[in-house]
């Protein structure tokens, strides 16, 4: 068992890019989730319209990548539109039920061979960071920062912009939850009626909350691209919603640190565990009394297991996560 | 509450979970995956196809010679398919292959459909799992002489299919919904056990189907009153409101999915009886006997439910604690047992969707939480909560997306089940029997 090796790469998982993209994308969850009780399982959409923003510019548009981001927006803003309208005004399953569908017509289209022109198929889009990478002033071949912490100088930068992102929208959402406008979505989770009876229209409310979260989700698939430097649609399938979601809870809902703290944590167990179990079956089919339990193969299986797992038992016994207070989870004001 | 019974209660649930996960790998396929990372290889197939009226028969071809080289021409392996129009090749690594067909070797008679098929490309992203399949079709293909008529007869027909099941998947969802207000999304995995169930009795074990097959749908309720009793049940007597429940029930199908594919790997496999069909006539489409017979029993096992649930006692009752627990549990319905039987029935009927869904194509461990998109349209369809609304709705979506594919790519017919959810919702929320609530 190679501890040190394991170690190391957990604690690298813990300020990674992965955690980093989670983070953005949780941040943007919890505006819907947390604050506003808006159950959207289809983040993974609104983060592949960054990406696919990004990608197509550069690939097919014969623009600048940049571009990619206010088409991303757009993007973005036609998929809230189009799930909110008919869901907004009703019970908050129906949303959940239309946005996982949204997900998942999303994958299906950008992955089909119809489209293959534009969205580049099952393949997706590749090779485009390069004029993001020429923006760095780190040296691609050296290592910087310090053990176990020590990243490659591409990853540095991609780091810098995407921790940067975190920040920037952590402390805005941070100053929009304490704001006026922060106060009347928290209380249409609390009471909808109440909100309506106060004259408010909860219904614009909810969809400016939708699309802001929805942008916010968007950056992380921006990040998330720029760093991969291809855009895949199985990435953005929907089970990374779940994900995200988990990290959230994780870390605490209707809280700005719990989402950041949720999402470093997510990626710390998930890598410590994925190394763990694979150093188990290095040599071979791991065995128990004589029985095989586990082969390499399987460990993917199990990792994806634990996460259901913890995500079952958060909810059940705590649902406010570890920082969250549990009075703002009002998550049943049906 | 005293604070040991909270702790008592908390490692009572965590128990519960422990048994139903537990339970499950022991009852899982005992089709484990054989092959380990160094067991990469690609298989390569060749098929005979003959269509006959939409309706695609497939036989296998043997004595071809078939070349897997790199994409440079290095050449991996060479050999001949064998009865089964197999041939396995081992290969060092997950990496771009080329494998072609030698056309000189077909036997007399058989051509390919198209000779640019004769190369099939694999990618190195393709490998999902350490074996890779690529299949060549022989035969000549006569669709095109079909008229927009009769494939929209045939497309109708299908939909049909694909409807009764979808109905029969949905009807357990929409009453469990009803009777507990719990929007499951962990159904579509009840769909999955239903279908591996009947892969391990009737592949594994070599049981016929047709007794195997009461015995999975009994698995099938088993774990429906399981899910219910360890899980849901636990969750509503702590007092867990409904939206974290829903989130649960997200947890649980997670888990699910993952464990049949630890348990099942990630390749479909087909099931063993019923699974050379030739097609017959029936008036203007063609279907196979077995496809009829799902069909048929599909239908009758509907009525079934639909009478059971407007005229027996039972269905009454669950009709009654749909419209209002509290109403119900006055007049002295146990709407714990109720809320069971709903479970138990929901469980048996998805599994026995599974055994259909498996036949019609094949077993895997994502078949369930592919339908459960479809389900929950049909539900919503039919207006949440109502069983009759399901089995309309189901029907309608089926059809529905099956008569899309005339119109888009088939890689692309589910993507208009999401404008019935859409233009449902705006249209007329409440579904097609569903009771008008006052919404914001």
């Amino acid at each position: 068992m190679d501890w040190i090796n394991i170690i190391q790469n957990t604690c690298k998982a813990l300020t990674g890019v992965d955690a980093a993209y989670f983070a953005l994308a949780a941040i943007g969850l919890n505006v819907q989730f947390g604050y506003t009780g808006l159950l959207n399982f289809g983040q993974a959409a609104f983060m592949a319209c960054g990406a696919y923003g990004i990608g197509m510019t550069s690939k097919y548009f014969g623009i600048g990548m940049w571009w990619g981001i206010p088409i991303g927006m757009g993007f973005v803003i036609v998929l809230a539109l189009l799930v909110g309208i008919p869901t907004l005004r009703l019970r908050a399953d129906y949303l959940a039920i239309v946005t996982i569908a949204l997900a998942e017509m999303v994958r299906l289209i950008v992955r089909s061979v119809r489209f293959k022109q534009y969205f580049g198929g099952s393949d997706g889009i590749n090779g485009f960071s390069l004029h993001f990478r020429e923006l760095s002033p780190f040296d691609p071949g050296a290592q910087y920062g310090i053990r176990p912490f020590q990243y490659s100088g591409y990853t540095v930068w991609t780091l810098l912009i995407g921790w940067a992102l975190v920040a920037i929208f952590a402390t805005l959402v941070f100053m929009l939850m304490r704001s006026p406008w922060g106060r009347v979505i928290k209380a249409i989770r609390e009471d909808e009626d109440a909100v309506r009876s106060l004259g408010k229209s909860v219904y614009s409310y909810k969809m400016q909350s939708l699309i802001i979260g929805g942008l916010i989700g968007m950056f992380s698939g921006v990040i998330f691209a720029l760093d991969r430097g291809s855009v895949q649609p199985d990435n953005y399938s929907r089970d990374v919603t779940f994900y995200i979601l988990t990290a959230l809870v994780l870390g605490g809902v209707a809280k700005v640190s719990g989402s950041i703290v949720g999402s470093m944590l997510f990626w710390g167990i998930f890598v410590f565990s994925d190394n763990f179990l694979r150093e188990l079956t290095k040599d071979g089919p791991l065995k128990i009394f004589g029985v095989t339990v586990m082969q390499k193969i399987q460990v993917g299986a199990i990792n994806y297991m634990l996460i259901g797992v913890g995500l079952m038992l958060l909810m059940t016994f705590r649902p406010q996560g570890i920082f969250g207070n549990r009075k703002e989870m009002a998550l049943d004001a049906r | 509450m005293v604070v040991t019974g909270a702790g008592k209660r908390t490692y009572r649930i965590v128990r519960a979970f422990a048994v139903v996960a537990g339970s499950l790998v022991l009852f899982g396929s005992g089709a484990n995956v054989a092959s380990a990372e160094d067991g990469l290889s690609i298989i390569a197939s060749v098929q005979n196809q003959t269509v006959d009226a939409g309706v695609s028969q497939k036989q296998p071809v043997a004595g071809v010679t078939i070349t897997v080289t790199t994409p440079a021409g290095s050449i991996i392996g060479t050999g001949v398919t064998d009865v089964a129009g197999l041939i396995s090749f081992p290969i060092p690594a997950r990496d771009n292959y080329v494998v072609t067909l030698d056309i000189a070797t077909l036997p007399n008679g058989f051509t390919m459909i198209d000779s640019a098929k004769s190369v099939s490309i694999v990618n190195k992203d393709d490998f999902t799992t350490t074996v890779k399949r690529a299949t060549f079709f022989t035969g000549s293909s006569n669709t095109s002489s079909q008229t927009l008529f009769n494939r929209m007869i045939q497309r109708g027909a299908d939909g049909l299919r694909l409807g009764l099941v979808i109905a029969m998947c949905a009807v357990g969802l929409s009453l469990i919904f009803g009777t507990t207000g719990l929007t499951n999304f962990a159904h579509g995995e009840m769909v999955t056990f239903g279908g591996l169930m009947a892969f391990l009795l009737n592949v594994t074990m070599g049981i016929p189907l047709l007794i195997s097959a009461p015995v999975v749908v009994a698995l099938g309720g088993l774990f429906g009153l399981a899910l219910n009793v360890f899980i849901f049940g636990k969750l509503r007597r702590r007092g867990v409101g409904l939206i974290s429940q829903l989130v649960v029930s997200v947890g649980l199908s997670i888990v699910l999915r993952n464990m049949f594919l630890y348990q099942f790997g990630g390749r479909t496999k087909p099931l063993n009886d019923y699974s050379q069909q030739t097609v017959m006539r029936l008036g203007p489409t063609s279907i196979t006997p077995r496809d009829l017979t799902t069909a048929i029993l599909s239908l009758l096992v509907l009525v079934a439910v639909a009478l059971f649930i407007q005229k027996s006692r039972t269905g009454k009752a669950i009709r009654a604690v749909s419209d209002n627990p509290t109403l119900a549990s006055s007049t002295g319905i146990d709407t714990q047992r109720i809320i069971r039987i709903v479970w138990f029935a929901g469980g048996a009927l998805a599994a026995l969707g599974g055994i259909f869904r498996g036949l019609d194509e094949q077993v895997g461990f994502e078949m369930g939480s592919r339908l459960v998109f479809l389900m929950f349209a049909a539900i919503t369809l039919g207006g949440l909560g109502s069983a009759f609304g399901a089995l309309v709705g189901g029907v309608l979506v089926g059809i529905f997306v099956e008569m899309a594919s005339l119109v888009v790519p088939s890689e692309l017919k589910n993507v208009p089940a999401l404008l019935i959810l859409i233009i449902v919702l705006i249209v007329r929320p409440q579904g097609i029997l569903g009771r008008k609530q006052r919404v914001g």
